[in-house]
């Protein structure tokens, strides 16, 4: 009897939760179809459209264009954003999302292994944990991607990874792993120095840059060896050999394995420097063996802007809020992204933060002020760090085909007094809704 | 004879005394004196009584003599043309450590009340000159937040370039910061002294004022008796530090605390309350909006980023909204720094917390009236009113936004900065000085 009333009980409550279900907005139309209608259009790619209308599907945006071009299809669910402004989710080029929670915890902390300066073989992915409640906080305010890399202690201190600023499992989110690496030459690794004052090697740029081109060339070589194996392998060898060991795989070793797509080239090095004479050394050592180069910070390197500008390699300028030197001028760092978009360099900004991710776009909204034009600083936070990792063809403008990531606000995407009014990831809008915002709707009475 | 020498010795030690710790009244003879400026045109943001398109201001003698649509003022008056631009007051930030060095910290004692940050203080320091390129022109350098009750603040205005009494604030009262919470139990926990907790972070705090009450009685009941004409009263040992507690109690001092949580704004304020002293301000502040309503009722202000949360256990529950729900609630808010980066942009911070639900006019009051109150120099800066220090910032867009900057900025009726000028577009200061 009373099993019988727990199977009508769950009967009715699993009755009620479909109820639920059908009732949610997101089936409030059965095709998925989204279109945002009358707004302004930053597409980022082909201009801007005044009352536009964009449509989401499956995803992907599915159409761009004038109001009187495209046509709505029929049971979209249409949101008027007459008087808004709408452009493609935006991109941080460097954060610690998902690698901590209070900073001051170390138990809440995946940062950075310090136990080595040479850690390549660290995939941040194997610490991005998804369900930190840092991200809600960021993507309310549009940030839809990112880059995590581990924090900046170690001259390679492992690989970053690009992720979508939602999903249901850190699996989800992360979209390309082990997109990047970063190599840090910026002085703070030198481990006489900070909180590092183990008086071990290397202890200053010297070691630093030795040690680095030891580890390349002992990956060069662990390749080597390995080519000669798999080419006695595959030529049968011969039991002399065998005997002699010579066939026998030379010992895995995960440090060296993972510097190898990058002595090809296959995958950027996203190499950090502030001084101009660490910027040269660290670009030579990198042109040695042929890396594929996105520069980092170059927060004091004004001098060798026009040698920066004939490499071709792009820059990631974020950090722009850096102190200036002791005789500078004190927009010198200010200036930064100006100067270099003057040049014809490609860059894009980055919080390089886990907080406040949130503010990304007012860095590129103050380098404006300081002579950036606007339309470039919006590519560097949307297209151009697209292209630096990899998926433009997903991400960073609002063209046809791309992956849904659209924001709605109420004004200038880069001025700090616009607020968002929606978010779109994959196609699928995002509740406005945070850690934050549940403390502020408690309290705000 | 060797009696009256010895006295004559003594009062021109005093005397000399005296005017160290006076800053001089009149400027000193480096600092140039422009009796008369007007800046015509632009839109000026009074803070106290709406803007004035296409207004003018009449500077004298380093005061605002008049503003309005027009304004007398004498035909050889210097014009600053405002056309088109924005113009404010001088941005004040009422929390910063910039120009001390790393004498930020007196952290060998959780009470050290009697430290002076004048003492640290770094005239020459360049974040001063940061700071005024951002719109700065006056700052409360405070002690750390190492200990319970902390050292006595320094008051400067930005006039980078000029000697070290030139920037201290004529005449703005003594502030001395307390802290609480994690600071303090960190650092003494570590080293396994008192405080390790908040019960005794608090314990420490109530065990000095009670000795400070004491001292205070002796000293009180000498004068007392000095002033009945009794000669042979014993003079009491005269103790900086409980001299300095003793000043809190008689209200002598601005009382600045370094604070995160909702309950520990209730214990300070119940401390405040036992020992007859008042709270200014909560610095940080970031779960204010949880008891705003208390804090309001106490009359004590706050001073917070809009932002910033996570970086500790006490700042996990920071919201953006602190500001706009305890300013709705009736807490005086001011936004500060705490940082030499973002001191050179508190303009950017007060645009931010507009769309967290604060009104432009009280957001631009965050950077002006609210911290010159918290500082004790409402009455001189904060706003341009007539009678007021001609403490004003020129900029070439609207001030709360993300690309706005600021073009001049003039202290006292004179400029320091103006970004036209190359080089590093100060007018007062001379390289290698």
């Amino acid at each position: 009897m009373l099993r019988k009333i727990f199977v009508v009980l769950a009967l009715i409550a699993a009755s009620l939760a479909q109820t639920a279900k059908k009732s949610s907005p997101a089936s409030e139309t059965t095709n998925g179809i989204i279109v945002l209608r009358g707004g302004k259009l930053l597409t980022i790619t082909h201009g801007v459209i005044e009352n536009g209308v964009l449509v989401m599907q499956n995803g992907k945006i599915a159409a761009v264009g004038p109001a009187a071009s495209v046509s709505v299809p029929r049971d979209a669910k249409v949101i008027d954003v007459s008087g808004m402004t709408v452009y493609p989710g935006l991109i941080d080029s460097e954060t610690h999302l998902g690698l901590t929670e209070i900073s001051a915890d170390q138990m809440t902390n995946d940062l950075v292994e310090t136990s080595d300066e040479i850690m390549p073989h660290m995939h941040v992915y194997d610490a991005f944990h998804g369900e930190t409640a840092l991200i809600p906080v960021a993507r309310i305010n549009g940030i839809t991607n990112a880059i995590v890399a581990p924090a900046s202690q170690d001259t390679l201190p492992g690989q970053d990874s690009f992720i979508q600023l939602d999903g249901r499992s850190a699996e989800e989110m992360l979209m390309v792993r082990d997109v990047a690496m970063p190599l840090n030459f910026t002085g703070r690794q030198r481990r006489n120095e900070g909180p590092f004052q183990t008086h071990k090697f290397p202890s200053t740029r010297m070691g630093m840059a030795a040690q680095l081109r030891q580890a390349f060339l002992d990956a060069q070589d662990y390749e080597q060896k390995l080519a000669a194996y798999e080419k006695k392998k595959s030529s049968g060898g011969d039991d002399k050999d065998k005997e002699k060991g010579g066939s026998t795989p030379p010992k895995r070793d995960l440090k060296l394995e993972a510097l190898l797509p990058y002595l090809h080239g296959q995958k950027p090095v996203v190499l950090a420097a502030d001084e101009p004479n660490d910027l040269l050394t660290a670009v030579d050592l990198a042109n040695e063996f042929h890396l594929k180069i996105i520069l980092n910070h170059l927060a004091h390197s004004a001098s060798l802007l026009d040698k920066v500008a004939a490499t071709g390699f792009p820059v990631i300028v974020g950090a722009i809020y850096a102190q200036p030197k002791e005789s500078e001028r004190y927009d010198a760092v200010f200036k930064l992204p100006a100067e270099m978009a003057k040049r014809g360099i490609k860059i894009a900004f980055a919080s390089y933060d886990a907080h406040n991710v949130r503010n990304l776009p007012y860095a590129a909204g103050y380098a404006v002020g300081f002579g950036l034009p606007y339309d470039e600083a919006l590519k560097a936070i949307t297209i151009n760090p697209a292209q630096m990792w990899g998926v433009a063809d997903r991400l960073g403008s609002l063209d046809t085909g791309k992956l849904a990531n659209v924001v709605v606000a109420n004004g200038d995407p880069l001025d700090v007094k616009t607020d968002v009014k929606h978010v779109f990831i994959n196609g699928v809008e995002i509740p406005l809704l945070s850690k934050q915002t549940e403390l502020r709707d408690r309290y705000w009475k | 004879m060797i009696h009256r020498l010895v006295l004559l010795l003594f009062l021109l030690s005093t005397w000399a005394f005296a005017q160290q710790q006076q800053p001089p009244q009149q400027p000193s003879s480096q600092q140039p004196i422009h009796n008369d400026i007007v800046i015509r045109g632009g839109t000026m943001l009074t803070v106290t009584h709406d803007k004035i398109e296409n207004g003018s201001i009449y500077i004298h003698n380093g005061k605002i003599a008049a503003l309005g649509q027009t304004v007398q003022a004498p035909s050889s008056a210097t014009v600053i043309d405002a056309t088109g631009k924005w113009v404010m007051p001088g941005i004040i930030d009422s929390h910063s450590h910039i120009a001390l060095d790393e004498d930020v910290n007196e952290a060998t004692s959780p009470i050290t009340p009697h430290m002076m940050m004048k003492d640290a203080f770094d005239y020459n320091d360049k974040m001063i000159y940061h700071a005024l390129a951002g719109g700065v022109t006056t700052s409360l350098l405070l002690h750390g937040s190492a200990n319970m009750i902390g050292g006595q603040a320094v008051v400067i205005k930005h006039k980078y370039g000029l000697g070290r009494d030139d920037l201290l604030f004529p005449g703005a009262p003594q502030s001395i910061k307390f802290a609480s919470g994690e600071n303090p139990k960190r650092v003494y926990g570590q080293r396994n002294q008192l405080p390790s907790t908040r019960m005794g972070n608090f314990e420490v705090m109530r065990q000095a004022f009670i000795e400070a009450r004491e001292y205070m009685h002796e000293w009180d009941d000498y004068n007392a008796k000095i002033k009945k004409g009794d000669k042979d009263a014993k003079t009491p040992k005269k103790d900086l530090k409980l001299e300095a507690l003793a000043d809190v109690l008689r209200g002598k001092l601005l009382v600045q605390i370094h604070c995160y949580r909702a309950d520990e704004f209730l214990t300070e304020m119940a401390i405040a309350k036992e020992f007859g002293y008042k709270i200014r301000a909560f610095h940080h502040a970031l779960e204010a909006y949880k008891v705003a309503d208390k804090i309001a009722a106490n009359g004590v202000a706050i001073a917070t980023w809009p932002d910033w949360w996570g970086f500790k256990y006490e700042g996990w529950d920071g919201i953006p909204w602190n500001a706009a729900i305890s300013m709705h609630k009736g807490v005086r808010v001011a936004l500060k720094s705490d940082s030499e980066d973002v001191t050179r942009r508190l303009n950017q911070e007060a645009g931010k917390i507009i769309h967290y639900g604060v009104p432009e006019d009280e957001a631009l009051k965050m950077i002006t009236l609210n911290p010159a109150w918290i500082i004790g120099v409402d009455d001189r800066v904060g706003s341009l009113e007539v009678g007021k220090d001609a403490d004003i910032g020129i900029w070439n867009g609207y001030p709360l936004s993300s690309a706005a900057l600021v073009d001049k900025v003039l202290i006292d009726g004179d400029v320091y900065f103006d970004r036209s000028l190359a080089g590093l577009g100060l007018t007062h200061y001379k390289e290698g000085q």
